[in-house]
């Protein structure tokens, strides 16, 4: 059972924190959705029988695109790949950019999980960080998703924006707790490099909150939304009990997933390898390949052993429910507590995990604070010891 | 050429740094056809990279020239180059006792600079003769006749018929190798006489080991020769004799008045050092030549490798920059906070700044430097008296009777209009002033009597940055002082972390702990405590801050694509994590040490 992902690198307009794959619509974006359609065949012929538990467009902002064209994207999908039964089909859609017919249209079309990216309810917040869109048109998008039936809808929130203080960011959590969406993402801003935004924090024009402050936000963020029935179940990702979004546990359990469309990532077994690969990042040199009929990587690695179980504890300890020791036995054939005592232990002096459950490997709060100094004492680990017979 | 007294002349070029000494002597050497202008790298003398960088002469060097006169007859100098900066004072001491003649080059839009006039007393009080020579007169800037006149003021010394030359444009140099001859006297001495040779400089060769460099006062020497120290009795059989032509050429024999190179069965250069005299094991002298000493290091501190794997890597480094380098000093020494590292003895900041680049350049070594320190005497209760170059082995304040530290006698030349400013900055380093004259007008030269523990820090840069660049300075070190002296301690979390100790005069602590304390919050990450810092005279805390626990240390997001991505950054994470070393439980960055030099309390 696998995961896929669709990646639909188009835009209204760049925002200015963003520095995922993605331009502004162009011409090339009419070709996208046959090329979408031409990869899946491709990669069909080389994971044949594969089925799938849950199928993800994600971008970029996918609702761009015609959502007939998006359809019939999904049905290839389900052609080459067929789904599960009550399989989890997400969307990511920006508010301005899906009318009322469009959603009813993803939504018959099969799509049954749609995620905003709503990021704060202050019209003043959302044009300094250079959305396209109003607190208002949200509401619109999100009353159209209601209508049109969509029954399981995330939010996408966040938090140490420019200019934002811990009123307007718990304000925003009210606001979207009101609508009662089953999923809700609160996501701290991270400042990358080569946007508009690192640029003109870098030149003083813009800035940012205090490190403290933005501790406070997202601490108080946490509280207030689990306080209403949202579980935190990752780092950053709050749901109402069974809405956890299947797909991106994929992601979290080291689970295999394909990807697809331009710079789009994969990690899949092949004849007992574990292998992570990622597609053509230019949308031209990915539609290029594709139209020769060849599969539009760009590069593949194997990854061994020893960085599989990094990378699942890497991924796995987001998860507030950790890592499950039987599951880690089932993978690799050993106890993850012999293989890493050192980095466990070391975190134990510290009070960062959370023991009262004995099958997992779990941190409690602070320790999900501090996860990637948690994790470097992971990556401490050499493993020779374990290659001497 | 037939041996000849008459025909050699032996002189050095005095000028400040950027005064164009290099670029003359390039000039002299293309005059003369020693060297051809295209073969020439720039700059021959000064072959170091740091050397060339700095524009500055670290070890002397020398070369032969042959210039035909007007007067018929063909003439050997022999430019014997000098370090250019008071660090390596003795050296250039050396340097000029094996001239008659000095040719002094001062830039015609500066004039005279206090390092130059320290110089120029050294070339007087070795009795030679002092040609000045103005540069740079093709600038626009130019004044030569203020000059001329500051020279006459100054020095004392009649410059109405210094050449006017542009060392750059080459204009006028061929009436610097006229006067030359003029004015630089013939060198004396008996080629009959038993041998006495000046070694001004040695350095080591990986080919023909360690090399002296002489000027031979009397006698004569060759291949062969069994040649005696004067200064440890030392014998060694001399293997080749040489000149600098410019580069090393062996002869059949040295003689008196003459300089060259000596290459004997000598395994390092600390077997020979500068200011000693060679003479004939079977023939020997007297009396060695005067103005021998044992130079002792003014400076010292802790050098550590970042990464303590790399202790045996800088250890060979050492070894290595010392057969070159005499007065390089060091030895084993072992921090908590650091591991394993050298206390290295400098004659000054600037021989410091040099070995810890070099070692950092030419070794590609990541180091740790400890705050620098001076030699401090201790007298202690039971009337022992120690000399103490490490603040952690300062005994403890109630078993010191007292203390005493070094003490240097300053000399700055300003621009009037800074004066004040410069006043105010000797003063807060405990300067005592001495007197204030008028070099000219709108130029003063002060005299202060300094702590060399107040000076190493960033006094020269402070100086520079109080006159816009226009202040020069000069030290000679004047003996000790007795002193009110603490160690100032740095604790973190609690605990003393050695490598940040330092000796202060006990009315600078304050500021000096709450400076430091505050530069410590800044350069120390947050971890996943709090970490008090606390600056220390004994138990006594004079200074507190506190680096607050890290709140939030993990990426909001983490997706398919991202993991590449999140793996390199944690790896990236975990290299910073070895660059630092472990104070106790607490993880200080290696330039937190560093860093927290550049603070003048």
């Amino acid at each position: 059972m696998i995961a896929l992902y669709f990646h639909i690198p188009y835009c209204l307009r760049k925002c200015r924190y963003c520095d995922f794959c993605s331009v502004t619509v162009d011409e090339t974006a009419n070709r996208y959705c046959d090329a979408l359609a031409r990869e899946l065949s491709l990669r069909a012929e080389q994971y044949p029988m594969e089925r799938t538990a849950t199928v993800f467009f994600g971008g970029g902002t996918p609702t761009v695109l015609p959502s007939d064209a998006l359809c019939r994207v999904l049905d290839q999908a389900n052609r080459y790949f067929p789904f599960e039964k009550n399989a989890e089909i997400s969307i990511e859609c920006n508010p301005k950019t899906a009318s009322q017919k469009e959603l009813a249209d993803l939504r018959r079309g099969g799509f049954n999980r749609l995620s905003i990216g709503l990021q704060s309810t202050s019209d003043r917040l959302l044009k300094r960080i250079g959305r396209v869109h109003s607190y208002n048109d949200f509401l619109q998008t999100f009353s159209f998703a209601h209508e049109s039936g969509f029954g399981n809808i995330n939010v996408d929130l966040m938090h140490g924006l420019p200019g934002q203080t811990a009123e307007d960011y718990l304000s925003s959590i009210e606001n979207v707790i009101a609508l009662s969406p089953e999923h809700i993402s609160a996501y701290s801003l991270i400042l990358e490099e080569d946007t508009p935004l690192f640029d003109d924090v870098a030149n003083g024009i813009e800035k940012l909150p205090e490190e403290d402050a933005v501790a406070d936000m997202q601490d108080a963020g946490i509280d207030l939304l689990e306080s209403n029935g949202y579980r935190r179940y990752e780092v950053s990702n709050f749901a109402k009990a069974g809405y956890e979004c299947q797909h991106n546990l994929t992601y979290w359990n080291n689970a295999p997933y394909l990807g697809f469309g331009a710079a789009a990532h994969s990690s899949m077994s092949e004849n007992g390898k574990w292998y992570r690969f990622s597609n053509q990042a230019s949308i031209q040199a990915y539609l290029r390949k594709v139209d020769h009929g060849k599969v539009p990587e760009a590069e593949r690695i194997l990854i061994n052993t020893f960085e599989q179980m990094f990378e699942t504890i890497m991924l796995g300890l987001r998860k507030t429910e950790g890592i499950s020791y039987e599951s880690f036995q089932k993978r690799f054939g050993c106890d993850v507590r012999e293989i890493y005592p050192e980095a466990i232990d070391k975190n134990r002096r510290n009070g960062l995990w959370d023991e009262r459950n004995p099958e997992f490997l779990r941190l409690n709060r602070r320790g999900m604070d501090l996860l990637n100094s948690v994790l470097c004492d992971f990556q401490e680990r050499n493993y020779w010891d374990l290659l001497r017979p | 050429m037939e041996y000849d007294l008459s025909l050699i002349r032996n002189f050095s070029i005095i000028a400040h740094i950027d005064h164009g000494k290099s670029t003359l002597a390039d000039r002299l050497m293309e005059l003369t056809d020693t060297v051809s202008k295209r073969d020439m790298e720039e700059q021959l003398l000064d072959s170091m990279d740091i050397e060339r960088e700095r524009g500055i002469t670290i070890k002397a060097s020398a070369v032969r020239m042959f210039y035909r006169h007007s007067d018929g007859k063909t003439y050997m100098f022999n430019l014997i180059d000098t370090p250019g900066h008071v660090d390596f004072n003795y050296e250039v001491s050396r340097a000029l006792a094996a001239c008659e003649g000095a040719v002094l080059v001062v830039d015609a839009t500066q004039g005279i600079e206090a390092q130059t006039l320290a110089n120029v007393y050294l070339a007087v009080d070795n009795g030679l003769e002092v040609l000045p020579v103005i540069n740079k007169v093709d600038l626009a800037s130019a004044e030569p006749e203020r000059v001329i006149r500051e020279i006459e003021d100054i020095i004392g010394i009649p410059a109405e018929d210094a050449p006017c030359i542009s060392a750059k444009t080459g204009f006028n140099v061929e009436d610097v190798l006229a006067k030359i001859v003029d004015i630089v006297p013939p060198p004396k001495g008996r080629i009959d006489a038993p041998l006495k040779a000046l070694i001004f400089d040695c350095l080591y060769d990986n080919y023909k080991g360690a090399l002296s460099y002489v000027r031979i006062f009397d006698g004569e020497v060759r291949a062969g020769s069994r040649i005696k120290s004067m200064a440890t009795g030392n014998t060694f059989e001399v293997t080749e004799v040489g000149v600098f032509a410019p580069t090393w050429k062996p002869v059949d024999c040295l003689s008196a008045g003459e300089v060259g190179y000596i290459a004997a069965s000598i395994k390092s250069v600390a077997e020979t050092k500068v200011g000693d005299t060679f003479t004939l094991a079977d023939f020997p002298a007297d009396a060695p030549l005067p103005g021998y000493k044992h130079v002792n290091p003014m400076v010292y501190c802790g050098i550590y490798p970042a990464d303590g794997a790399h202790y045996n890597d800088l250890k060979d480094a050492l070894d290595k920059l010392q057969l070159n380098d005499a007065s390089l000093v060091y030895e084993h020494e072992t921090s908590v906070a650091l591991g394993y590292g050298f206390r290295c003895g400098f004659l000054g900041l600037l021989h410091m700044e040099i070995i810890t680049e070099r070692l950092e350049r030419e070794f590609d070594l990541d180091l740790v430097t400890t705050a620098p320190s001076v030699a401090y005497r201790v007298y202690t209760l039971d009337g022992a008296e120690a000399t103490i170059d490490n603040p952690t082995n300062l005994p403890p304040a109630a078993e010191i009777e007292h203390m005493e530290e070094p003490m240097v006698k300053a000399t700055i030349m300003t621009p009037s209009a800074y004066v004040g400013s410069i006043m105010e900055l000797c003063q807060n380093n405990r300067g005592i002033f001495h007197d204030m004259n008028y070099i000219e007008e709108g130029r003063v030269n002060l005299h202060y009597t300094l702590p060399l523990n107040e000076i190493i820090y960033d006094f020269f840069d402070s100086l520079k940055s109080r006159s816009r660049g226009y202040a020069s300075f000069d030290y000679e070190i004047s003996g000790y002082q007795k002193s009110e002296l603490v160690r100032l301690d740095f604790l973190l979390n609690g605990e003393i972390c050695d490598a940040l100790s330092t000796i202060v005069h006990k009315d600078r602590a304050y500021a000096k702990g709450r400076a430091v304390a505050e530069k410590l919050k800044d350069v120390i990450p947050r971890q996943q405590f709090e970490i008090p810092i606390q600056a220390a005279i004994g138990s006594k805390i004079i200074a507190r801050e506190t680096v607050k626990a890290v709140r939030k240390d993990v990426l909001a997001k983490c997706y398919g694509g991202d993991i590449s991505r999140k793996k390199k950054l944690l790896e990236k994470q975990k290299e910073g994590k070895k660059r630092m070393r472990q104070v106790g439980s607490v993880s200080v960055p290696s330039d937190a040490f560093m860093s927290v030099l550049r603070i003048n309390g």
